[in-house]
């Protein structure tokens, strides 16, 4: 068990010196969410109290496209240069190398929560600074982080590539989606929700359901 | 492969039968709902379209397990063709309700829940295709397929359960809550007689399917012998 | 130590290219395999690595069957194929520590620092693996393949990349890694190089080991020849069969 855990950690500690490094995943999302928030500031003509109870979903769909990017990227390095088969001679279990890329994933989503929100707040002059609302985005981009890597990692393997990813990716989150914005929107908007504690749980269920499975499958996604 | 012919065949005849049997007892059998009027009569081929709907997913979910384990092309064609029906009756759901829904409240399309629900999983059958359209090598095709068709799968109940959360304007047929239909008896034996025609139907467009893509891939295989170099001949064992 | 493969098939649908193969290899041997372009010896050093699953046959380790899903196993094993396998970002020094920790091994930085000196690259400024020149890149991939201690080595095409000075060093390598009781099988066409160090030649064509060749005294003109006539007695055949 330790050793798995230690293996995960090294295998994240090289995505993030790679990704320090060059910097090009976390900034191209980083463009794409601000970017995206100006074009929806002009499709969307929103009264600030409209514009305050949507800035959940707001915020959540640009995490999800801008979050592509990185998604598409993770596996990049290891088809281009065929370390996928390096690894797979090295670690001591196949799904190590899942469980770091989800992780890795998964802190990409953080710092891009991290510059995006404080971006909006002051656009809109809304602050979003709040805590739970920030663990809620965190337990959504658990799941989409889960859900994504196992579908980056048979995406990249394709003709279609990047192409697919959306196609194949966007269907699953639907729970996701829902839960996040809906009781994101209990915490931020004014509207009341209810069921939070149920949103809540439900989104629980779908990362843990979906980070099992993953782990379950992907040993089938490498090997040939 | 003769016995085979043999069961598709009996399988067909009896989905053709059952249909038509089906489709007299909703004009002639089934009495006119109070609330809706004719418009309501679709609901039964619309429920038992949704519910083929599912059983494909699921199937090819179990399919795609069984590939995992087995490794056998024969699930892998299994579960194409169970994807294929699975669109193609999850549209006719949906087309069918649209044609229910339009009388009733006056609009084509809602942002409704269950009609979310059920749409969400037509895009997942057509990524599934554009998954496999997208890839030549045939044991990778078949282990992606098996396991985007379990994910898939494994993401329903969930979304589900997310739409039940929402609050739903969908007539709710079983279940808690108020009941916008009225079905009497007559009603609920063409219902089922209805789901069985659908769900034989779809046993025997399965089993169609499957072996039209065996031949298919046989066909291909021999086109490929044909063409590749004729110089290997079988070595004898040492 | 035997690595033995015994009637191994291989098949991609109706395209066959291994078929009955096989294969022994014992410690302190090195085998050179031989074939023409296609003729399935980076699939035979694939199938032998556990990367790829064989249509039929099996690869044994002193008698008993090898289990490739053990990570045991797999790291007994030193793999170089025609891919780096090397982080372009992380410096030399940093891929090699990233794989002796994933191998679990116990090497210290200092240790690897002597790997590398051990492959030519000593004098090498801690900069990115992207600024590496190809022979560069070549010499630390064979630095990562031995960093595990491998007591098989496969390796594929090894001298791509490498000038007159880096395929010596990897000729004195491959000495001692014989002289440690390794097992080394090597696709090249390199037999300029590979004469030098080959326990014996296995020429693999039309999916068998056709023709085992020591590396007796033999010139390189005689080993040429050799070669030629296994390869091209398909064309024989095609003469004597047609009408």
């Amino acid at each position: 068990m330790r050793t798995w855990l230690s293996t995960a950690w090294v295998l994240v500690w090289k995505d993030l010196v790679q990704e320090w490094r060059s910097r090009d995943v976390l900034t191209s999302m980083f463009a794409f969410a601000v970017l995206s928030l100006f074009i929806f500031n002009y499709a969307l003509e929103l009264s600030p109290i409209d514009r305050a109870e949507i800035a959940p979903g707001l915020i959540w769909v640009v995490m999800v496209f801008a979050g592509t990017l990185g998604l598409n990227r993770s596996f990049a390095a290891e088809q281009d240069q065929g370390s996928f088969e390096g690894l797979m001679m090295a670690v001591p279990e196949l799904s190590v190398i899942y469980l770091a890329k989800m992780i890795t994933n998964l802190l990409m989503m953080f710092g891009l929560a991290i510059l995006v929100i404080p971006i909006y707040s002051l656009l809109y002059n809304q602050s979003l600074f709040d805590l739970r609302f920030f663990g809620i985005l965190m337990l959504g981009a658990w799941g989409y982080s889960a859900a994504g890597t196992l579908i980056s990692s048979m995406t990249v393997q394709t003709r279609m590539r990047d192409l697919l990813l959306p196609v194949l990716l966007f269907p699953l989150l639907l729970p996701v989606n829902m839960a996040v914005v809906k009781s994101g929107s209990a915490i931020i908007a004014v509207s009341a929700v209810p069921e939070f504690q149920s949103w809540i749980n439900l989104l629980l269920v779908y990362d843990v359901i979906m980070t099992v499975v993953s782990i379950m499958v992907f040993e089938y996604v490498i090997r040939e | 492969m003769l016995s085979e012919n043999k069961t598709i065949t009996i399988l067909s005849v009896l989905a053709a039968i059952l249909f038509v049997f089906a489709f007299f007892m909703v004009i002639f059998y089934a009495p006119i709902e109070v609330n809706m009027g004719l418009v309501q009569k679709v609901f039964y081929f619309h429920m038992s379209a949704a519910w083929v709907g599912m059983l494909a997913f699921l199937m090819a979910a179990v399919f795609g397990i069984l590939y995992l384990v087995h490794k056998d092309l024969k699930w892998d064609r299994l579960i194409a063709s169970s994807v294929e029906i699975g669109l193609l009756f999850t549209v006719i759901c949906i087309l069918s309700g649209m044609i229910w829904a339009r009388p009733i409240w006056n609009t084509w399309w809602t942002w409704d829940p269950r009609l979310t629900t059920v749409t969400i999983m037509a895009f997942t059958y057509i990524a599934f295709i554009l998954l496999r359209r997208s890839m030549d090598e045939p044991s990778k095709r078949a282990q992606f397929s098996a396991i985007y068709a379990i994910i898939g799968f494994v993401t329903v109940p969930l979304t589900f359960f997310s739409a039940r959360l929402l609050r739903t304007i969908h007539p709710v047929i079983f279940g808690s809550g108020e009941v916008d239909m009225n079905l009497n008896q007559p009603m609920l034996t063409t219902m089922f007689i209805s789901l069985g025609a659908f769900t034989v139907m779809y046993v025997a467009l399965l089993l169609q399917r499957a072996r039209l893509m065996q031949a298919e891939e046989t066909l291909m295989q021999l086109r490929l012998q044909t063409e590749s170099d004729a110089d290997w001949e079988d070595q004898a064992d040492a | 130590m035997k690595f033995e493969a015994k009637k191994l098939c291989k098949a991609y649908g109706v395209q066959r290219v291994l078929q009955n193969l096989d294969i022994s290899l014992q410690s302190g041997e090195l085998v050179c395999l031989l074939g023409p372009n296609g003729a399935g010896k980076s699939t035979l050093i694939r199938l032998l690595s556990g990367l790829l699953k064989p249509t039929a046959g099996e690869i044994t380790i002193d008698g008993s069957l090898a289990d490739f899903s053990e990570a045991e196993v797999r790291r007994r094993i030193g793999l170089i194929l025609h891919q780096t396998f090397l982080y372009e970002q992380l410096t030399g020094l940093e891929n090699l520590q990233l794989y002796a920790r994933l191998y679990g091994t116990r090497l210290t930085e200092s240790d690897l620092k002597q790997l590398m000196v051990r492959v030519g690259l000593g004098k090498v400024r801690p900069v990115p693996v992207r600024s590496y020149s190809r022979g560069m890149k070549q010499r630390l991939t064979i630095a990562r393949a031995l960093l595990n201690e491998p007591q098989i080595l496969l390796l594929d095409e090894p001298y791509t990349g490498l000038d007159q000075q880096g395929s010596t060093m990897l000729n004195q390598l491959l000495i001692e890694e014989k002289e440690q009781q390794r097992i080394i099988l090597i696709t090249t066409h390199e037999l300029s190089f590979i004469r030098q160090v080959a326990s014996r030649f296995d020429i693999l064509h039309r999916g068998k080991i056709a023709e085992s060749i020591p590396n007796a005294d033999m010139s390189l003109d005689e080993l040429q020849e050799r070669y030629n006539i296994v390869v091209n007695n398909r064309v024989k055949i095609q003469a004597e069969a047609a009408p």
